[in-house]
């Protein structure tokens, strides 16, 4: 089953790494990664994922890294209106 | 210096700013090994007052400093050069991560400007350890590193408690620079909701089977007052992890002991048949819970927990509450109609008790351990290593308080025992500290008697030596059809001679009728002492919960 996650996180050296891996260990594919453009403190990510686990947890555990701000897990409905302003996105093998 | 003067009006290099920051955080204890990289760090020691504790491997930094946190509940720290040494650390911080025990780990880097290019000695542990650290930084000017080390303090012991590595490169560590102020993380909002409290009472309220299942983190929140406090006011029975030993009275009378994969039976039978799990401080881990669809399969879940992302991560909860315990547990208390279950844990109890009547004159381990403790009292500490030992530890010393019983937990570290229990003892100066460890366990940090000998650390080792690596010997024999692979360790060096030549005076025990007289020279000696004792190497732990089964289906214990 598929998710999509809102992260806004700090704009520091490894935050994105750290988000990444978490997701991954955790149990979770990552099937599309969207960044907005960062600007001197923040950034947003948007990431679709897919795995079987419990996202409301991964949210929680996420969460807890120091350099993320905020996580939201996206209804389908607000997925238009959180589209970034740059876009780069990787697609499942 | 200390963190009220005005650090913006002083130069000072990086590393000179890095050994203020940990003055300023009161810290006067580090264990580390020197090398290329970190050498600035080095040597502005010289001129510092904090004592550095040279160990003989890194990781014996690493698990010094935890050993030193869960004794005093302060950080602890250690230093290490960058490349090999930064790597040796790596185990002490996974399992310092594993266990929720506040660190931080500084590690020298290569120059800035060769960072990337595979320096000699050049290692990515910053990418290494993202799995295994709360936090981690790579500091890259000089005027950071004050409010670096301020900041990693205060996530290392903020909240669950965890390790935060500082990755230092050494022209930063040499530049000079006046500081930044710290920016402390701002708290993030509480995920709990108003009335769970309210909802977790009315679920005490109506059962009639509830059923405390405490771990390390009631430790760690200093909640152990709170814990006791609502045992006695409610009768709640309980039952406990290896990291919550010593949070529940031993002698409660419905204290049911360690539960889980070599636990109490009467521990895994009532969390079989209660109707609420009060969940504090525990993380549902797969050695406490065997088959996790098997585990309390009557019961409603209430967790309470610091880390909101445990709630819900492997059983579902009917009530999650994220917070402080100290102040969640008081809040609990109400007057419970609970006496037929208690009277059901009592005979559980009583039918489980455990038994020294083993035949024979070799030494009965479980008996030496609890012969040892009792009569040490609440003076001891003792450090486990990992292995048979460490579970004839959990099951029968008599742990008093949290902080009285250091054990590898979650990574389960071979060699965490001997630099744990130096952590512990330097942490700790008026405390008899004991390390117990096993024949393989000690030999994987076995360097660290040399620090015994230099510092004249006056750490007690009691060595259960089965000639073999004992708990895997017993999988091999139970789970593997008695096919024996690489256990055999009968032709261990002389430990006795081994510590001797390190300078540790020693001795060995191989019959029953010399143990009273060991445990009197291990609680009366004055320096390091090793105890060699000899045991049968067909000993098993008992009981034990097969792996993959159910807790319900425990073996060597009465029905």
């Amino acid at each position: 089953m598929s998710q999509r996650l809102h992260i806004e996180l700090d704009h520091i050296e490894g935050a994105l790494l750290r988000v990444l891996g978490t997701v991954e260990r955790r149990g979770f594919a990552l099937l599309e990664l969207s960044a907005g453009k960062p600007d001197a403190e923040s950034y947003a990510l948007q990431l679709t994922l897919e795995g079987a686990r419990d996202a409301e947890v991964l949210c929680r555990q996420l969460e807890r890294l120091v350099d993320v701000r905020a996580v939201r897990l996206l209804p389908e409905l607000l997925l238009s209106e959180s589209e970034p302003s740059f876009h780069a996105t990787w697609l499942k093998s | 210096m200390d963190g009220s003067q005005n650090i913006s009006t002083i130069t000072r290099t990086g590393a000179q700013w890095l050994l203020q920051a940990l003055e300023a955080e009161g810290c006067d204890l580090l264990f580390g090994y020197p090398g290329g990289a970190i050498m600035p760090v080095y040597d502005a020691l010289v001129d510092s007052p904090i004592k550095h504790i040279l160990v003989r491997h890194e990781q014996g930094a690493a698990l010094a400093a935890d050993g030193y946190a869960r004794a005093s509940g302060k950080v602890g720290v250690c230093l290490a050069t960058s490349g090999p040494g930064a790597t040796n650390l790596l185990t002490g911080i996974a399992n310092a991560y594993l266990d929720s025990v506040p660190m931080v780990a500084i590690t020298g880097q290569v120059q800035t400007h060769v960072m990337g290019t595979d320096a000699f000695q050049e290692v990515d542990v910053f990418g290494m350890s993202l799995p295994v650290v709360k936090h981690s930084y790579i500091v890259r000017r000089a005027e950071d590193v004050y409010a670096t080390v301020r900041e990693a303090f205060a996530i290392a012991r903020s909240g669950r408690p965890g390790p935060v590595l500082i990755d230092l490169p050494k022209d930063v560590a040499i530049a000079s620079a006046q500081a930044r102020e710290p920016r402390y993380p701002t708290g993030k909002p509480n995920t709990g909701e108003p009335e769970a409290l309210m909802r977790a009472r009315a679920l005490i309220a109506k059962s009639t089977r509830p059923l405390l299942y405490v771990g390390g983190g009631v430790g760690m929140a200093n909640a152990e007052w709170a814990l006791r406090s609502l045992m006695r006011s409610t009768g709640l029975p309980a039952v406990y992890t290896l990291k919550g030993l010593g949070a529940v009275e031993p002698d409660a009378p419905f204290n049911l002991g360690m539960l889980g994969m070599h636990g109490n039976p009467a521990a895994n039978h009532a969390v079989q048949e209660c109707d609420l799990l009060i969940v504090a401080g525990a993380r549902f881990d797969d050695r406490a819970t065997g088959k996790l669809s098997t585990f309390a399969p009557n019961a409603r879940v209430l967790h309470l927990d610091i880390d909101a992302a445990e709630i819900g991560k492997l059983r579902a909860a009917d009530v999650g509450l994220s917070g402080k315990l100290g102040e969640q547990l008081p809040a609990l208390a109400q007057p419970l109609n609970i006496s037929a279950w208690q009277q059901r844990c009592r005979e559980m109890k009583t039918r489980h008790a455990e038994r020294y009547d083993a035949p024979g004159d070799g030494v009965f381990a479980p008996a030496l351990l609890k012969q040892l403790s009792e009569a040490g009292g609440n003076r001891l500490i003792v450090a486990s290593d990992v292995g048979q030992h460490q579970m004839w530890v959990a099951q029968h010393w008599r742990v008093t308080r949290t902080a009285a019983h250091l054990s590898s937990g979650g990574l389960g570290t071979m060699g965490f025992g001997l630099p744990a229990a130096i952590g512990a003892q330097l942490a700790k100066p008026d405390a008899s500290v004991i390390c117990v460890s096993g024949d393989g366990s000690i030999m994987m940090n076995i360097q660290e008697l040399a620090t015994l000998r230099r510092y004249g650390i006056p750490v007690k080792i009691v060595l259960l030596d089965n000639s073999c690596l004992g708990m895997v010997r017993q999988w091999q024999e139970l789970f593997f059809a008695e096919r024996y692979s690489e256990v055999d360790l009968s032709d261990n060096p002389d430990f006795a001679e081994l510590a001797r030549a390190f300078g540790i005076p020693a001795f060995t025990v191989e019959r029953r009728d010399q143990v009273a007289d060991a445990i009197t020279r291990l609680l009366s000696d004055e320096g390091p002492l090793l105890c060699h004792v000899k045991i049968d190497p067909r000993a098993n732990v008992w009981p034990l919960v097969p792996p993959g089964k159910s807790n319900a289906e425990m073996m060597g214990c009465a029905a």
